[in-house]
């Protein structure tokens, strides 16, 4: 709360400073480095980037070094933005370590660097990200509890050796020890592929076991699809803050769908930027924050007051819900829907 | 019959005596023959003087992140250059950087300079070894060579993904500073130097050697080179062999750069290279071009991101630039070659 | 006249070698001798490429200090005799002795190691090297080069310009300077001076005697009888991949060396077929369907007219490379023409794309039915395609015309369907049915059929030419080529032919026997003429 009211004065400063013209020496350049493209949660991701940008008030120009590479192309983005003169980076790294001494590179002068979504060893670096550990953790908590502490669940993991499906697994298994009573029937990759997903849980449904709840790492429409066709009596499935499966759960509801939804919203990389702005007015920021994610249980009046605050039926069912993550971004949904920054 | 001396006379149709007229002739035959000899400098000068015009602040930290981003691709595009000069085409160029990337990073990790160097070379052994594979799988099975390479990219792609299951691995400072340092001055970046020094060691010898003629004649007439006394599938061969250890050392190059081995890192320099080929003005067709044109079209290819960068344009045109871009240049020689023709 | 060329051939009978079959009996020791004051000496060469026999039972031998012509209609198989002497490839059976000692060549350059060289029928430079480049390729000093082309009257050439960018007169005699360059024992020309000007053939006749002089042995391949009778000592001909008989001496022997290549039977049951034949009316009346007038294209045609009349079939015979592609081609709009003027119906035509010769009624039946048809697609979409080519039809097809036009085309020409309605299915003579079948559904007035029986059996290239005759019937005018002489017989109404790019002789269908059209497709003075 304490950290809200600073960061609501600093943005009414940043204002009053901007109605006397005083605002010039303090507009910020930023740079994007994102190295996957034409992906739902990128988009937002950069989306949320340049809707902080804007309510910010204190970024003159946000630039996007945005293509389909590895860390060699990383590396020459970086270096191309720390060239074009910008005051902070916000990148999703594309490797842990192979970034390292462009980042120090940048740092050295006297950039900020904030690595969002994923982490990156240099120790100049800021890093923002959505705890993956707690994302698993608490999603099958809340099943496990919904279920009684008893019951067989199926566990629908996303890419074999990717660290986000590892660390959210070590959630999983967290939970499982608080609930012995709890078997898992299968355990599935499904290359967080829909198509996969659906194969998959059509072939468990068709085994015949005994299934009483689904968790999955985020392809959870596939998996309420799956029980749609086979005619199934819906068993609660846990998913993340996804449109498709938001959507389902509110037109659902009366057919019995109850779902769980574990946010990993991209608006980290709005927060990402938020921390660096709070870094550059010379605050004393920790060097990794990790977003609790909030869990929202569609049986409930509030999960389901969530569900119909965000859900959109005109985004795509496979992207994540425009959402931002207090008290980081300042921006509003709309703001992020537009995707435009400063200047744009 | 004419005495010797009274032969030459009468064959030259430039009496030597006039030796500068000759030079003249012989450049302006040259870049009659070979366009993109002249046109592949304009255009790397034309864009860094762009990247300059847009970019006043241009330092020698540009000229560094320039030489980085472009060396994988240069080396990606000599192999290819190699292939298609001698009629044919390797799609497993970035499966076999990879191969390479990954072998280095992973077993210099905790190695001297010293021994990283001798490790250096068995992976070039490894690379030539991939190409010599890949060239008897071309030559003798008789399965077109895009199937074939395509098929076998697929392999050491598979190859890298088993030696390093995901990113990681590392090599020494000083041998990373082989591909990111500088020499004598900041402005003159250890990768130029390295890609100098690997282009004029492979290259220039295989150019002036019989193998460099018959890897051209093979590209650009089967028939007239085989009743030359070509040896049509040795040559093929041999050009997949030098694609092989060109490969290698791009993805030694690439370790050098990110400092680690990545399996999947290479898949980008298949199709980024072939592209730099036809940039850089050799003929898919085979026969025709060489290899410097390729390398420079490398350098050309990394300025357009760049530059998109700094014009805060959305980075998505990128694509569309370098595609207009390759289009154009096909017609142009499509478009000389009819001129050619119709003399 | 006929009489002659049966006298001729039971003249030469005895000649004829006797081991059609191929030894099948494993080597004696005698087998692997020959007599080492041969040269070289081909004995029951045998290849086939698949289907295609090449060569039954080749023979060859050749004497040092001789220019020996090797003769044979299209297809006798006398580039595959040289291909397998120079080890382009390898034989099925027989043997090649150099010297008097077996050999076989895997490769040319191995031929070249032991002496034997030949130029070939097309350059054998590569297009993207300088000359230069070249002669480095092939191990070549090219200061060797310089003085034999120096020899050949070539005293300016830049060895630095591109091959690709030399004329074709040219690259022939560097050709040939360069196999001279590594002082062959054994010189194999094939078809050299077929497209050079007279001046050049020249230069090439007095190179290949010197050869002889100095005791090495040239092999002289030519369509030219007038060349072979003037320039070789002997001759050895081919029929049917067989060697069938060698002169002694080739001079004065040209009769012999026609009745020869065209077999005692053939020559009979063409005699037969012509003097059977009804002497059709030429309808000279009325329009004239096409009429080519001096049509040129370098290096290979050159000044060709010719009328062609509606309900008739004009024959062309010509021997391999005398410029009928590049005449058909010019007519059907694939290739441009650089003089000359092509009329149809009295309207003169230009053509910048096939379609407008398609467009003006003049359609092409091409010898390689590959490149008319898309092999994967079905009978009715390939019939169809052109119909539907024009600008005009980018909208819906109508289906149930298209049906009732492709149905009755097929019909008309008994296209064997049962194999299956994917044109690969096919076989090659239902294949070039299809072709035809295509024009006949979009209409055309003037036919042109570019060797539309190449590979066909026998039942089929029959309804071929009823069908062309009966095409005729029915006014339309058709330009055939065939590379069969006997079919010119079977299938027109009159015939010219082609020599060197230019029309030497024309004849109604009565006098176009075979060995008529052979005489004169050798550039020889038509004999039966002379005798009349």
């Amino acid at each position: 709360m304490k950290m809200k009211v600073s960061i609501l004065v600093c943005a009414a400063l940043s204002a009053l400073m901007a109605t006397f013209g005083l605002a010039a020496e303090k507009k910020y350049v930023v740079g994007v480095s994102n190295t996957l493209v034409g992906n739902g949660w990128r988009e937002e991701m950069v989306c949320s980037i340049k809707a902080e940008a804007l309510a910010s008030g204190m970024v003159s120009k946000v630039i996007l070094a945005n293509r389909n590479g590895g860390p060699s192309e990383q590396i020459a983005d970086l270096r191309n933005l720390i060239s074009a003169g910008v005051n902070v980076i916000i990148v999703n790294p594309s490797d842990r370590k192979a970034l390292d001494p462009v980042i120090k590179q940048a740092t050295d002068r006297g950039i900020v660097v904030v690595a969002v979504d994923q982490a990156v060893d240099a120790p100049s670096a800021y890093v923002v990200a959505n705890d993956q550990t707690a994302y698993g953790r608490e999603g099958a908590e809340a099943l496990f509890k919904m279920l009684g502490g008893k019951g067989n669940v199926v566990e629908m993991r996303g890419i074999d050796g990717v660290p986000a499906d590892a660390d959210r697994h070590e959630g999983f298994t967290e939970a499982l020890k608080k609930y012995p009573d709890i078997k898992v029937v299968a355990s599935v990759f499904t290359g967080w592929s829909p198509d996969k997903a659906a194969q998959a849980m059509k072939d468990l449904i068709g085994s015949g076991k005994q299934i009483d709840g689904v968790w999955t790492s985020g392809i959870d429409k596939a998996v309420v699809d799956a029980y749609k066709t086979a005619n199934l009596k819906y068993v609660p499935v846990v998913g993340a803050d996804n449109n498709g499966f938001m959507g389902e759960q509110i037109a659902l509801k009366d057919a019995g769908l109850v779902g769980i939804n574990v946010t990993n919203p991209p608006a980290v990389g709005g927060a990402g930027l938020s921390v660096a702005l709070d870094v550059l007015q010379g605050k004393k920021m920790p060097r990794v924050i990790h977003l609790t994610p909030a869990v929202y249980d569609s049986s409930t009046p509030e999960g389901m007051a969530w569900l119909k605050s965000l859900y959109d039926p005109s985004v795509d069912p496979n992207n994540p819900v425009y959402s931002s993550v207090k008290p980081y971004t300042h921006y509003s949904i709309e703001q992020e829907k537009a995707c435009k920054g400063p200047g744009e | 019959m004419t005495t010797p001396a009274e032969d030459k006379s009468l064959v030259m149709a430039v009496p030597s005596a006039v030796s500068k007229d000759r030079l003249v002739t012989r450049l302006r035959r040259s870049l009659q023959r070979n366009p993109s000899l002249f046109f592949m400098p304009a255009m790397l000068i034309a864009a860094l003087a762009i990247t300059v015009a847009i970019h006043p602040q241009f330092s020698d930290f540009d000229l560094q992140s320039l030489a980085m981003g472009a060396l994988p691709l240069a080396f990606a595009a000599a192999a290819q250059s190699v292939v298609v000069i001698s009629g044919g085409i390797d799609l497993s160029i970035g499966s076999v950087i990879a191969v390479a990337n990954v072998l280095a990073a992973s077993t210099m990790e905790k190695a001297s300079f010293a021994q990283s160097l001798l490790l250096a070379v068995a992976v070039l052994i490894v690379g030539a070894a991939i190409g010599t594979l890949n060239g008897l799988i071309v030559v003798l099975s008789g399965i077109p060579d895009v199937v074939a390479t395509l098929t076998t990219g697929f392999i050491w792609g598979g190859v890298a993904l088993l030696i390093l299951e995901k990113p990681g691995g590392g090599a020494p400072q000083d041998f990373l500073n082989l591909g990111v340092g500088t020499l004598f001055t900041p402005w003159l970046p250890n990768a130029l130097v390295l890609l100098a020094a690997a282009v004029g060691v492979i290259w220039i010898p295989l150019r002036r050697s019989k193998l460099g003629l018959q890897l051209y004649a093979v590209g650009s007439d089967r028939v007239a080179a085989f009743r030359s006394g070509v040896n049509i599938d040795r040559t093929r061969f041999a050009a997949y062999i030098f694609s092989g250890l060109f490969s290698a050392v791009g993805g030694l190059s690439l370790t050098m750069t990110t400092g680690i081995g990545a399996p999947l890192a290479g898949v980008y320099y298949t199709l980024s290279g072939l592209a730099a080929v036809v940039v850089g003005g050799v003929s898919l067709a085979g026969g025709r071009g060489g290899i410097f044109g390729p390398v420079m079209a490398a350098f050309v290819l990394t300025l357009i991101p760049t530059d998109l960068i700094f014009l805060n344009i959305d980075p998505n045109f990128g694509q569309v630039i370098q595609g207009t871009l390759i289009v154009t240049i096909v017609m142009l020689g499509g478009f000389a070659d009819m001129v050619r023709n119709r003399k | 006249m006929l009489v002659s060329v049966g006298k001729a051939y039971s003249a030469f009978s005895g000649c004829a070698n006797p081991g059609l079959r191929g030894r099948t009996t494993p080597l004696s020791q005698f087998d692997l001798m020959s007599d080492s004051s041969l040269l070289l000496e081909a004995r029951n060469v045998a290849k086939r490429f698949d289907l295609v026999i090449a060569l039954k039972a080749a023979s060859l031998q050749v004497r040092p200090g001789e220019v020996h012509g090797l003769m044979g209609s299209n297809g006798a198989g006398k580039s595959t005799l040289v291909k397998i002497i120079t080890g382009v490839f390898p034989a099925d059976s027989g043997q090649i002795f150099v010297k008097g000692v077996a050999r076989s060549f895997r490769s040319p350059a191995e031929a070249r190691g032991a002496g034997i060289v030949s130029v070939y029928q097309d350059p054998a430079l590569v297009p993207d090297l300088t000359v230069t480049q070249n002669m480095r390729l092939a191990g070549v000093s090219v200061d060797a080069m310089r003085k034999w082309l120096a020899e050949l009257g070539v005293l300016k050439l830049d060895f630095s310009l591109l091959v690709r960018d030399l004329p074709y007169p040219t690259l022939r005699l560097i050709d040939l300077a360069r196999a001279l360059a590594s002082d062959p024992a054994v010189l194999l020309l094939d078809e050299i001076t077929a497209s050079l000007p007279a001046d050049l053939s020249e230069r090439i006749y007095i190179m290949v005697k010197r050869w002889r002089e100095k005791g090495s042995a040239v092999i002289f391949i030519s369509h030219r009888m007038a060349e072979v009778s003037a320039l070789c000592d002997r001759a050895t001909v081919l029929r049917d991949g067989v060697m069938v008989g060698v002169t002694e001496r080739a001079h004065g022997s040209e009769e012999r060396i026609v009745a020869l290549m065209l077999g005692a039977e053939t020559a009979r049951a063409v005699a037969t077929a012509a003097s059977n034949r009804p002497s059709r009316r030429t309808p000279r009346d009325g329009q004239i369907a096409l009429e080519i007038r001096g049509l040129r294209r370098a290096p290979l045609l050159n000044d060709v007219s010719f009328k062609l009349y509606p309900g008739e079939v004009l024959g062309v015979a010509a021997l391999e490379g005398q410029g009928q592609e590049e005449l058909f081609d010019c007519i059907a709009g694939n290739r441009r023409y650089e003089e000359g003027s092509i009329f149809a119906h009295g309207k003169q035509l230009r053509f910048r794309h096939p379609a407008d010769a398609i467009a003006a009624g003049i359609v092409l039946v091409p010898a390689n039915r590959l490149v008319a048809l898309l092999q994967q697609r079905s009978i009715r979409e390939n019939v169809a395609l052109p119909a539907f080519g024009g600008i005009r039809n980018w909208g819906p097809i109508r289906m149930s015309a298209e049906q009732s036009r492709v149905k009755s085309a097929i019909a008309r020409l008994e296209i064997d369907t049962r194999a299956g309605s994917e044109l690969r299915q096919l076989s090659g003579g239902n294949q070039q049915k299809v072709v035809i079948a295509r024009w006949l559904a979009s209409g055309f007035n003037t036919l042109l059929c570019f060797d539309p029986t190449r590979g066909i059996d026998i039942g089929t290239k029959r309804q071929i030419h009823a069908l062309v005759r009966e095409l005729a019937a029915k006014g339309s005018a058709v330009l055939l080529f065939t590379s069969e002489l006997s079919e010119i017989a079977l299938a027109c109404d009159r015939a010219i032919v082609l020599f060197g790019g230019r029309v030497v002789a024309e004849m109604p269908v009565a006098e176009a026997d075979e060995a008529t059209l052979l005489r004169s497709a050798h550039g020889l003075a038509p004999l039966a003429h002379a005798a009349s």
